[in-house]
């Protein structure tokens, strides 16, 4: 079982929280025109690298923040959690 | 034959002052406390305990702990009987019942050994090569006669009624197993302050210490392990687990442990559970897990009567219990030595067979000091005694030990085999490390270390007691001290070391001259030697090949016995080292766990938890019939006498059409929205214009996904500028308040929002139908009902009888119609209070049925349209949709595909003879009597009765749906073998104009 | 070849078994194949044993990095079936159960196909109509499906939950009679040691380091035995789908996830079918040896781990029980995991690339074991024919533009969700 430490309440086991996907997936800006490839790219397309992956986690029987989490997906370890605003 | 196989040795485990009764196959045994099944059955003098897997052979037991891979047998009887228990590990307690399994008619004359008479045609993997012709046989006659011949045990048909806990735990230190090394660890890591967690699988602490003689500062290990464990159990930073056993080790340290709490207590304490499982997350982890011997392999070298030495040994010394009178000692290296002498200690005397030239290690000298023979250069060729062992043909081998020189034939009782030991090094390779080879000891041990563990004693290759002892305690030491800091450092329990030889590279005998007997590898899954050799001459290369070919280490024991034998055959016959061969990944649990101890409490009813509503105990007393909503129980309906659902439904929908009705609506989610930018946030989630909705006022909107799907839908109303009351539907509600956080959080910060679920503050009750305002002005009359002053869409602060309430004029049944919600503590209040008044209006309470009548006959899409996979355009949500700003998803509703001007859209249909009932889930097509595949046109998503016009009338959605208005198409059910011509009309079926709502 | 048959075992018994042929050859790399396929699980195998058979295609390679058969297609739980609502799905699974149907006597191995029925229990009326939805949906595409009501359950599976205890009562279910299992193992060293017979090279620890594309045009693979050079590369890698297609510059939409399974101790003969819970993530089948064989859900994170861990082992057997109460006293004997390749559309992706001569193969979610026969089939006629067939035009790539998606779980593009 993974141990996620949330950046505002610490460490906390995996079944406190909720997986967000790729943290590096940008939305484009509402009203903003957008060709459907980068809207697709947006949408369905990911990266999903081997190794190193940026990450969103909620913590959703918790504090109820979204948060930021650099994971490795070959070992599952966990270099770092950052609040959204900061820096991976 | 009463206990015969009994030592005189007086410092056993048993208690003789208590005696057991047993039942073995309806026999009845006596043993004592402190036997396993498997002690007490021995010193009955009973060998044979079940069959072999796929030859049915007659099985005994092979060791004496974990890695036994024989002795299963069925538990107990009725709704406690359980499979495939392992005999050495069952504690014996009173009125114990054991069964031998995978037999028939007994255990000693089994039909199923015509399969060992028949062997030379059932190699590895014979099923590949057969049973394909005809295809129909493998079904029907094949597989049937494989299957039963197959599996072990009989499951128990009937749910178990003992009961099963978690518990989790943190510590510093996790020292697994408590034999020299471990409790060396343990002791450091206490001492020096670190809160440590030792779990012991057996029932006793000490480990290998209970049975080798050896010691340490200067006492007999025994004493020193004794002592050690009061010094530890004294601690307060310590917790000692015995009958625990740690079987898995997970990610980021997190270890998991079942402790056996109940089965050995004659009479366990009604609230005790059968086990427990500990998740136990730990700063550091000591792996002092031990080793277990290996088997050598040679001609039928699986007959009840054949042990492992260790095994022998550890019988005899904790159990009082001899496997025989007449030994064989059977080995590579000196560890076997230990049994031969403690056979001596018994007046028996063994006749050792050591494959190795010469050995002068000190216990090889001391048997041979106690006058025990010793054969050098000699090994068992073959066996022979068919439910038991009675003969072993033996002899010398040649110089280079690829054959016999010359053979005899002696009697025997008991052979005790030891082909040196093999660390346990599972969990350490379940943490993530890849193993290395050790050629000194000819095993893999741990490399290095991708989690927080150490492995220490002999489970790392350290054989010797003064290693273990060091290894442990520093290990303790030193890793307890990343935590604890304290650096307090007691002193290294000092051993004599007793002078060993190495063993003899050989594990396999050579065959005996034109002979061709099965030497077992794998004892469980029937894997001899000649399998392993067969699968290379095939090809299998990989070992991963080779085991799932032969199933060798694939059974109940999971190979610990015997994978390291057939990796040692394979680089044998591939002239390979073992390194170069390679080894299966260890995969969890060390040893099987009960399926109870891994789930836990979540069972039966409480496998989920059930929500109720404040209004549940109104419910129950009104007969309703529950039906789940997600994870709460909703009235689906409240039948009258002997009412029918159907008439029940009919009569409550048809009452609010004419009269009112009430309905709990509390299950829906609701979600408190502040902050200024609340309105722009709606803005954005949902699908419609937000940013002009007045204070007091409600609107329904619809929620995409950012692929353009369907999300949630539901009605929002603004309590003030700045404060929003959003409802979900039930099944989304904790979705759509994870959604919100996450726009809010990680797309779009900069809105000043907060958003919290309400869901559980609020109860919620729908009164609906013409007579709602006359009821509602009867509850509240201090509040103005007229249109004029409270119209469709609007909200008031009200009070019923001195409660604080709020009234929605919203409708989800078409009709006219009131939400009034309250504080939940007053739910029940609330609704007795409306019920009480609405009397003399006709009220009656309905459910999700008549709501579901209601809402199709007014075309409003629910869950079964709102399947995840619909555009807004799919479901006659056109006109939520707007033109004029951007929305979440938004972009993906450009696609090609959702604007085909053919793409479906919502109709409603109605049968032609307005009698047939169409079923949810038909499909419409053009001609319902083509040939298949028939092209679908669309399916019907809800039903119901139209109590408006007594006739059936169904929701569905259709290909070109607007263009299809007045068509007649046939909605087809082949599962239900029903194919009904019906028309395609509007999908707002009663009061299109939405007139009632307005009212 | 040697043919395999009761008569050939019996023969080679009485030599005792010295004269069997080796399975399949392991030959040295050639330089240069017409066909290379990139990885040698079920879905490469099959791919490169219909290149040959349908097509005459026999210099052909599969390059594996490890072991044949020692991905997913050897950790599944072999369940087959072809219960599927949307047509190209329905169309494509049911093309493949026919194939399943005789694929034993085709590749003279027995892989052990059981139609032994597959049921989707339901627990509300709600879900009984969804499944009829879908059941409705496949007698319609000419599939065998059968709508079962509680007490027909019972009859099948008597002791599932049916008591008042029952968190989720059973209501009924969803049957497809023709679903059932095969040995995954087997089908693997099937169509391995028929491709290896008609000339296939199968060149295991064989590792794909890089692509020779010039012009947009692929010319061969560097190995970690050497360059090999080829006119066309398929693409079958399932969880490392992304990591090749990265070489090649191709961002998918795949995502990796960790799927673990489970068996328990074997038992006597005693569940028929197979079964998935309805009420939460938990589908089971007993093997011929006796084992309950279990699975559930993804883990939930991205993963290229083929370990999983502990709670969503003891989820999916919370669910293992609310059916089946009896499992408690059955013993979890062993889990392991494998690395699905998620599609963002839960559907795969067959299909060819932006460069001339390199095909994909990808998005089998949870489901490639049943898919083997026909993905190979239609693979390997998109790669000789350098054209989609039929069944596999609906999965292309270019679905995540036009919005043709095929969502059958419609939770959208998020493969964690359940």
């Amino acid at each position: 079982m993974l141990e996620i430490k949330c950046p505002f309440c610490g460490k906390r086991s995996q079944n406190e929280f909720a997986y967000g996907g790729d943290a590096t997936v940008k939305r484009p800006a509402l009203g903003q025109e957008v060709s459907t490839k980068d809207w697709d790219d947006f949408v369905y397309f990911r990266d999903n690298p081997r190794g190193k992956h940026s990450e969103l986690w909620h913590h959703i029987s918790g504090c109820r923040q979204w948060f930021k989490v650099s994971r490795d997906t070959a070992t599952h370890e966990i270099f770092k959690t950052v609040r959204l605003e900061e820096e991976l | 034959m009463s206990q015969s196989y009994r030592t005189k040795n007086i410092n056993s485990f048993l208690n003789k002052s208590k005696i057991i009764n047993f039942k073995f196959n309806g026999e009845s045994y006596l043993g004592y406390e402190g036997d396993t099944l498997a002690s007490a059955l021995i010193a009955n003098g009973i060998h044979l305990v079940g069959r072999s897997f796929k030859y049915h052979r007659p099985r005994g037991f092979l060791g004496v702990g974990v890695e036994e891979p024989n002795a299963m047998v069925q538990l107990h009887e009725g709704d406690r009987s359980e499979p495939n228990i392992i005999a050495t590990e069952v504690e014996l307690v009173e009125g114990l019942i054991a069964n031998s399994q995978n037999c028939w008619p007994s255990v000693k004359f089994d039909i199923g050994e015509v399969n060992n008479l028949l062997n030379r045609f059932f190699p590895a993997g014979f099923y590949y090569k057969t049973f394909m012709w005809p295809k129909s046989f493998w079904m029907k006659i094949y597989e049937p006669i494989i299957r039963r011949a197959a599996g072990m045990g009989v499951a128990s048909l009937t749910p178990d009624p003992d009961r099963y806990e978690h518990n989790y735990e943190h510590c510093d230190v996790l020292v697994v197993g408590s034999g020299p090394s471990g409790l060396a660890s343990a002791l450091a890591a206490a001492n020096n302050g670190a809160k440590v967690i030792l779990a012991e699988d057996k029932a006793h602490f000490g480990g290998s210490l209970l049975t080798d003689e050896v010691m340490i500062n200067n006492r007999p290990g025994t004493e020193w392990a004794e002592e050690t464990i009061k010094h530890l159990k004294s601690l307060p930073n310590v917790i000692l687990k015995n009958r625990s056993q740690v079987f898995g080790y997970y990610d980021h340290n997190m270890t998991v442990m079942f402790e056996r709490v109940s089965d050995h207590i004659e009479n366990p304490s009604k609230y005790a559970p059968r086990q427990r499982l500990h998740y136990i997350r730990a700063g550091e982890v000591i792996i002092s897990t031990g080793s277990i011997e290996r088997p050598l392999s040679f001609g039928n070298n699986d007959r009840p009567g054949i042990f492992l030495a260790s095994a022998a040994n550890e019988y005899m010394k904790i159990y009082e219990t001899l496997v025989g009178k007449n030994p064989i000692i059977f080995t590579n290296n000196d560890t076997a030595y230990l049994s031969a002498i403690e056979f001596k200690k018994n007046n028996i005397s063994p006749l050792v067979l050591d494959i190795r030239d010469s050995s002068s290690g000190d216990l090889v000298k001391e048997a041979q000091s106690l006058g025990i023979e010793v054969r050098f250069s000699s090994g068992v060729a073959n066996t022979k005694g068919h439910l038991k062992v009675n003969k072993a043909t033996i002899g010398k081998l040649n110089s280079s030990k690829d054959s016999f020189i010359d053979l005899e034939e002696i009697n025997c009782d008991c052979i005790c085999m030891s082909g040196g030991w093999t660390p346990t090094v599972h969990l350490s390779s379940q943490s993530g490390n890849k193993l290395k080879f050790d050629k000194n000891i000819d095993a893999f041990v741990p490399d290095k270390k991708k989690q927080k563990e150490t492995t220490v004693g002999s489970a790392n290759g350290s054989f010797t007691l003064k290693q273990s002892l060091e290894e442990g305690f520093q290990a303790g030491f030193d890793l307890s001290n990343l935590i604890t800091l304290k650096n307090i450092k007691t002193e290294v329990p000092v051993s004599k070391e007793s002078k060993t030889e190495t063993h003899e590279k050989i594990w396999c005998m050579p065959l005996p001259d034109g002979e061709n007997p099965k030497r077992f590898i794998d004892f469980q899954n029937d894997v001899a030697v000649s399998d392993v050799e067969l699968a290379v001459r095939e090809g299998f290369k990989s070992i991963e090949h080779i085991k799932r070919y032969t199933t060798l280490g694939m059974a109940g024991d999971q190979g610990k016995t015997s994978n390291l034998n057939g990796l040692q055959q394979v680089s044998n016959i591939q002239k390979k080292i073992v390194p170069e061969v390679g080894h299966t990944t260890f995969r969890p649990p060390y040893t099987p766990v009960t399926i109870g101890t891994i789930v836990g409490r979540e069972v039966g009813n409480h496998f989920q938890p059930t929500r109720k509503t404040p209004t549940h105990k109104w419910h129950e007393e009104n007969n309703a019939v529950y039906t789940n909503a997600g994870l709460w129980l909703r009235p689906r309906y409240y039948p009258r006498g002997n009412e029918s659902m159907f008439e029940a439904v009919n009569r409550e929908a048809l009452n609010v059409r004419k009269n009112v009705g009430i309905c709990d609506v509390t299950s829906l989610g609701k979600i408190d929205i502040k902050g200024p930018d609340s309105a722009e946030l709606l803005n954005r989630v949902y699908t419609n214009a937000w940013m002009k909705l007045p204070i007091g006022k409600a609107r329904y909107g619809v929620m995409l996904r950012e692929d353009g799907m369907v999300f949630d839908d539901g009605t929002t109303t603004r309590l003030s500028e700045n404060h929003f009351h959003m409802t979900t539907t039930t099944a989304q509600a904790a979705n759509v308040l994870a959604h919100l956080e996450y726009y809010l959080q990680v797309v779009w910060p900069e809105l000043k929002v907060n958003v919290v679920s309400s869901t559980e503050q609020f109860s919620g009750a729908a009164v609906a139908g013409p007579k709602s305002r006359d009821l509602m002005k009867k509850l509240f009359p201090n509040i103005d009902f007229s249109t004029e002053n409270f119209p469709f869409m609007g909200v008031k602060d009200a009070e019923i009888v001195g409660v604080k309430a709020k009234i929605y004029r919203i409708s989800f049944s078409g009709e006219l119609a009131y939400e009034v919600n309250v504080d939940s503590n007053y739910g029940l209040f609330m609704w007795s209070e409306i019920i009480k008044a609405g009397e003399e209006f006709g009220i009656q309470p309905y459910g999700t049925e008549a709501l579901a009548t209601l809402r199709i006959e007014m075309g409003h899409v629910s869950g079964p349209e709102l399947d995840g996979r619909a555009v807004p355009y799919d479901i006659g949500l056109h006109g939520m949709v707007s033109q004029k700003k951007d929305f979440i998803g938004k972009r993906s509703l450009e696609k090609l595909a959702y604007n085909d001007p053919e793409r479906q859209t919502l109709v409603g249909l109605v049968p032609v003879d307005k009698k047939t009932k169409i079923p949810e889930g038909s499909h419409l097509v053009e001609d319902d009597k083509v040939k298949l595949p028939n092209p679908k046109l669309g399916h019907v998503s809800s039903s119901c009765w139209s109590v408006e016009y007594n006739n059936p009338f169904s929701i569905a959605v259709l290909k070109d749906g607007k263009n299809k208005i007045g068509k007649k198409l046939f909605a087809v059910a082949p599962l239900k073998n029903i194919s009904i011509l019906v028309e395609v009309v509007p999908p707002h079926y009663v009061d299109p104009k939405g007139e009632r709502v307005r009212a | 070849m040697q043919k395999y048959s009761a008569l050939s075992l019996i023969k080679n018994a009485f030599s005792n078994h010295q004269n069997w042929d080796v399975a399949w050859r392991d030959p040295e790399p050639k330089k240069e194949y017409d066909v290379i396929i990139i990885g040698g699980g079920g879905h490469g195998l099959a791919t490169a044993y219909y290149l040959a058979k349908e097509h005459n295609i026999t210099n052909v390679a599969i390059l594996e990095k490890g072991w044949i058969g020692g991905g997913n297609v050897g950790r599944n739980t072999t369940i087959l079936r072809s219960n599927y609502m949307f047509d190209p799905s329905a169309h494509f699974y049911e093309f493949g159960m026919k194939l399943w149907e005789n694929l034993s006597i085709e590749l003279n191995y027995n892989v052990m196909y059981s139609p032994r029925g597959i049921i989707n229990l339901a627990h509300s009326d709600a879900q009984l109509n969804a499944y009829a939805r879908r059941g409705n949906s496949m007698r319609l595409n000419g599939i065998d499906a059968v709508l079962l009501n509680r007490d027909e359950v019972k009859k099948m599976i008597p002791f599932a939950d049916f008591s008042e205890n029952s968190r989720f009562p059973i209501f009924g279910g969803l049957m497809q009679p023709r679903g059932g299992t095969a040995r995954h193992d087997a089908v693997a060293w099937g169509y391995a040691r028929q491709a290896d017979a008609m000339g296939v090279d199968i060149i295991q620890n064989c590792e794909v380091t890089g692509f020779d594309v010039s012009n947009g045009k692929i010319s061969g693979v560097r190995t970690s035995r050497g360059d090999i050079k080829a006119k066309k590369v398929g693409l079958c890698v399932a969880g490392s789908t992304t990591l090749l297609a990265d070489k090649l510059n191709m961002r998918l939409p795949i995502e990796s996830h960790v799927l673990q399974a489970c068996v328990s101790e074997p038992v006597k003969p005693l569940l028929d079918n197979v079964v998935t819970f309805g009420a939460g993530h938990f589908y089971c089948s007993q093997s011929d040896k006796g084992e309950m064989v279990m699975g559930g859900d993804l883990d939930g994170y991205n993963s290229y781990a083929q370990r999983g861990n502990m709670p969503m082992i003891q989820h999916v057997l919370s669910g293992g029980l609310a059916v089946f109460p009896n499992f408690s006293r059955l013993k979890m004997l062993r889990s392991w995991g494998g690395i699905m390749d998620m599609s963002m559309d839960g559907t795969p992706i067959i299909d060819k690339t932006h460069i001339e001569g390199v095909y994909l193969n990808c998005g089998w979610c949870y489901g490639g074991f049943k898919a083997t026969p026909c993905s190979g089939y239609v693979f390997a006629h998109t790669i000789a024919k350098d054209e989609v067939h039929e069944l596999n035009a609906p999965f292309n790539l270019e679905r995540f533009h036009t919005g043709n998606i095929i969502d059958e779980k419609g939770v959208g593009p998020k493969p964690w969700i359940g």
